[in-house]
C-alpha cells in the first residue's frame, strides 16, 4: 500500500486510536506532552502558572483589603511621579500675605506659616520619601543578602562571628542608631538613607541567612554538589534563586515601616534642610500652630499613615501571595 | 580474572562527634564500623540492609558529602585516597568520575532551572561551551529514552512526571562520563512500573558504558535483577558480601536470611506466619 493510501485510510477511518498504547518501554503511555501545542482552556487553569499571580491579585479571589492597599499604593506613586512634574504652586515660594490659609478652592490644603501651599508641598514630598524608602529597602536588602550569602558558605565559626555582628548591631534600637547616624552626618537626606540602611540591613542578613541554609539542605543543592558544582556558583544558580520569596515579603514589609522612619528622623530635624518638603519636616514646622493651623500638620501626617497602613497592607498581600498558608483567617 | 578495583574502601568507619550529637551523649556515636568493600569498573554491587543500617551513611562517605562526620580507615578512588583530600580535588571527582543520584526524583531538580541547563551543569563548571554542553545534554536525554530530547532541554522540571526526573536526574549525573554512580534507592519513590524502566536503563548504561554501579536498596527483588554482587549490612557493620546467584542460594548470615526469608511469597503456606527478621536472628544466635 502506498504512502497516500495509507494516508487517505487513516483520514477516514471514523475511529482511529488517539492514544497509543506503549512504544516502548521507557516511553510513558499516553500523548506526549507537546509544550508547543494548544492548550485546551480547562487544562490552563490547573496547569499554567504564568496567568494565575495577576487573576489572584485582581480577580475575585483577593480580598478587599488587599485590593484597597494596591490601589492605594497605586495612587501614592502616581501622586509622586505627578509631583515631579506638576504641583499647583511653586513649593518653596515664599508668601507671608497669604500665610496660615485654611484649606479653600484656590489652596485645597490650605497654606503653611509662610504662604507655602501645602498640597504642592506633599506632592514634592511625595517623591522624595518614596523613593528614599525604596532605596533604603533595596539597598539593605542588598547588603543583607550579600552578607547572609557570604557567611552561609563560609566555615561555621565565620558564620558565628558574622551572625553575632549582626546580634550586636540589632540589639541598638535602630531608630537610636539610625538618630545618632544620621546626626553624626550632618542634615541631609543622604544620611537618613546611610543612617537607615545601616540599621537595617543586619535584621535582612539574619532571615536571610536562616533561608539559606534551609535551602542549602533540599536535595537538589546537594545533587547540584554532587555533580561539582563549585560553592559560588551554587549560591548563585541554585540556593539563591530559590530562596528570595521571603526575601521580597521581608522587603514589602519593610517599606511601611521604613516610610515612618524617614518621616520621624525628618521630624526630628536630622533629615534634609528646612526648605525640603519632606513629609516629617511639614509636621514638624507645623506643630506650633496645631491649635491654630492644623491643616499644615495634618495632611502631611495623612498622607504618612496612609502611605504606612498601604505599604503594609500590600507587604501582607505580598506574603499571602508568596506562602498561602500564612493567610489570615 | 579479577580485575583491579577502581573504589577500595578498607576498614571505614564513619563517627558522629561528641559535640555534634544531636540529642547530647556521651563518646562519639558510630555509624559504620570496619567496612571493606571493593568495586571494579563495571561491576554492579548493591548494599542492601534495613533504614538506619548505615548504608546511605556509607554511600555518602565516599563523595564527602556529610563534612561534619569523622571519617577513619580508607576510601582508596583509583589510586587516590579520599579521606582528607582537599574539596577541590573532591570537586574535580563529584560528577566527572563519581556521581550520586537520590531517592526522591520530585526534590532533587532545581525548580527554577530548565531541565537543559541542570543537565549540562557538571559540563558547564568545567567549562565546556553552552552549544557543545547543550548538545551532549540533549544526547544523553536521548540516550535515557526522554522522547523529544531537544524540545524538553527548554522545559522546566515542573513539566515532568517522576519517572521523567529520574531520568533527568541520571543523564545530569552521567553526562560528565563518570565511572562510578552511586545509587541511593533512586526508585523507592517511583511506582513499580516506573522502577522497571530506570532500572533498565540503568543497567544498560552500566553496560554500555562499562560504569560501575553501587546501587543502595532495601528492595531485594531489584538487587536479584541488577546486581552481580551483593554486600549486606546491619547495624553499621557489613556482615556479608557474595555474587548475587550464591547470595540468594546459601546466604551465610542470619541476618540475610532473614531479610531473604521475611519477603511474602506467593507460594507460600497461607496458613503459617510469615517469618520476621527478628525472628531468624533469634535462630541465628541460638544455632
Amino acid at each position: 500500500m502506498s504512502a497516500e493510501a495509507e494516508q487517505r485510510i487513516q483520514a477516514t477511518a471514523p475511529a482511529a486510536p488517539v492514544v497509543e498504547p506503549v512504544v516502548e518501554p521507557g516511553i510513558t503511555v499516553g500523548v506526549a506532552f507537546e509544550p508547543a501545542a494548544p492548550v485546551p482552556t480547562w487544562t490552563a487553569a490547573i496547569g499554567t502558572g504564568i496567568a494565575r499571580p495577576i487573576r489572584r491579585v485582581f480577580h475575585r479571589h483577593t480580598p478587599f483589603l488587599d485590593k484597597t492597599a494596591f490601589v492605594l499604593v497605586g495612587l501614592l506613586v502616581l501622586l509622586a511621579i505627578v509631583g515631579l512634574f506638576y504641583r499647583p504652586y511653586d513649593p518653596f515660594n515664599v508668601d507671608t500675605r497669604i500665610a496660615l490659609l485654611p484649606p479653600s478652592a484656590a489652596h485645597l490644603l490650605g497654606t503653611d506659616d509662610v504662604g507655602r501651599d501645602v498640597l504642592s508641598r506633599i506632592l514634592a514630598g511625595a517623591g522624595l520619601t518614596l523613593l528614599s524608602a525604596a532605596a533604603i529597602v533595596l539597598i539593605a536588602a542588598i547588603i543583607g543578602v550579600l552578607v547572609a550569602s557570604v557567611s552561609t558558605l563560609l566555615p561555621r565559626w565565620a558564620d558565628e562571628v558574622i551572625m553575632r555582628a549582626c546580634d550586636i548591631f540589632m540589639s541598638i534600637p535602630s531608630l537610636v542608631l539610625a538618630l545618632g547616624l544620621a546626626a553624626a552626618l550632618g542634615p541631609s537626606l543622604t544620611s537618613i538613607i546611610v543612617a537607615m540602611v545601616a540599621a537595617s540591613w543586619p535584621s535582612t542578613a539574619r532571615l536571610t541567612r536562616g533561608i539559606l541554609r534551609e535551602t542549602m539542605t533540599t536535595s537538589f543543592v546537594e545533587s547540584a554538589q554532587i555533580l561539582g558544582v563549585s560553592r559560588v556558583r551554587l549560591m548563585l544558580r541554585h540556593v539563591l534563586p530559590n530562596s528570595l520569596d521571603a526575601i521580597y515579603v521581608q522587603a514589602s514589609m519593610e517599606i511601611s515601616g521604613t516610610i515612618v522612619m524617614i518621616s520621624g528622623l525628618a521630624f526630628l530635624g536630622v533629615g534634609a534642610p528646612p526648605p525640603s518638603p519632606d513629609w516629617g519636616s511639614m509636621i514638624a514646622a507645623g506643630q506650633q500652630y496645631i491649635t491654630t493651623a492644623w491643616w499644615i500638620s495634618l495632611f502631611p501626617g495623612l498622607a504618612i499613615t496612609i502611605g504606612a497602613i498601604a505599604f503594609g497592607l500590600v507587604g501582607d498581600a505580598v506574603r499571602t501571595f508568596v506562602d498561602p498558608a500564612s493567610r489570615r483567617s | 580474572m579479577p580485575a583491579p578495583a577502581l573504589l577500595s574502601i578498607e576498614r571505614l568507619t564513619v563517627r558522629v562527634p561528641e559535640k555534634e550529637r544531636i540529642g547530647g551523649g556521651d563518646g562519639d556515636l558510630t555509624l559504620v564500623e570496619d567496612l571493606t568493600l571493593q568495586i571494579r569498573a563495571g561491576e554492579r554491587v548493591a548494599l542492601v540492609g534495613e533504614s538506619g543500617s548505615g548504608k546511605s551513611i556509607t554511600a555518602r562517605a565516599i563523595l564527602r558529602l556529610d563534612p561534619h562526620l569523622t571519617l577513619g580507615g580508607s576510601i582508596d578512588w583509583d589510586g587516590r585516597e579520599l579521606i582528607g583530600a582537599p574539596h577541590h580535588v573532591l570537586r574535580g571527582i563529584r560528577g566527572a568520575e563519581i556521581s550520586m543520584i537520590f531517592q526522591d526524583p520530585m526534590t532533587a531538580l532545581n525548580p527554577v532551572l530548565t531541565i537543559g541547563e541542570q543537565v549540562a551543569e557538571p559540563l558547564l563548571v568545567r567549562g565546556v561551551s553552552k552549544k557543545e554542553a547543550y548538545r551532549r545534554a540533549a544526547e544523553m536525554l536521548d540516550r535515557l529514552r526522554v522522547p523529544k530530547a531537544k524540545e524538553r532541554l527548554r522545559a522546566y522540571p515542573g513539566q515532568f512526571s517522576g519517572g521523567m526526573r529520574q531520568r533527568v536526574v541520571m543523564a545530569a549525573a552521567l553526562i560528565a562520563q563518570p565511572r562510578l554512580l552511586i545509587a541511593d534507592e533512586p526508585t523507592t519513590a517511583l511506582d513499580v512500573r516506573v522502577q522497571e524502566q530506570v532500572l533498565d536503563i540503568l543497567e544498560e548504561q552500566s553496560r554500555e558504558l562499562n560504569l560501575a554501579v553501587l546501587f543502595i536498596t532495601h528492595d531485594l527483588a531489584i538487587v536479584a535483577g541488577l546486581a552481580q554482587s551483593v554486600a549486606v549490612m546491619f547495624r553499621g557493620r557489613l556482615v556479608e558480601q557474595q555474587p548475587v546467584d550464591d547470595l540468594f542460594a546459601h546466604p551465610q548470615h542470619p541476618y540475610t536470611r532473614g531479610l531473604i526469608g521475611s519477603v511474602p511469597r506467593l507460594d507460600a503456606d497461607p496458613g503459617v506466619r510469615l517469618k520476621t527478621v527478628a525472628d531468624y536472628l533469634k535462630e541465628g544466635s541460638a544455632a
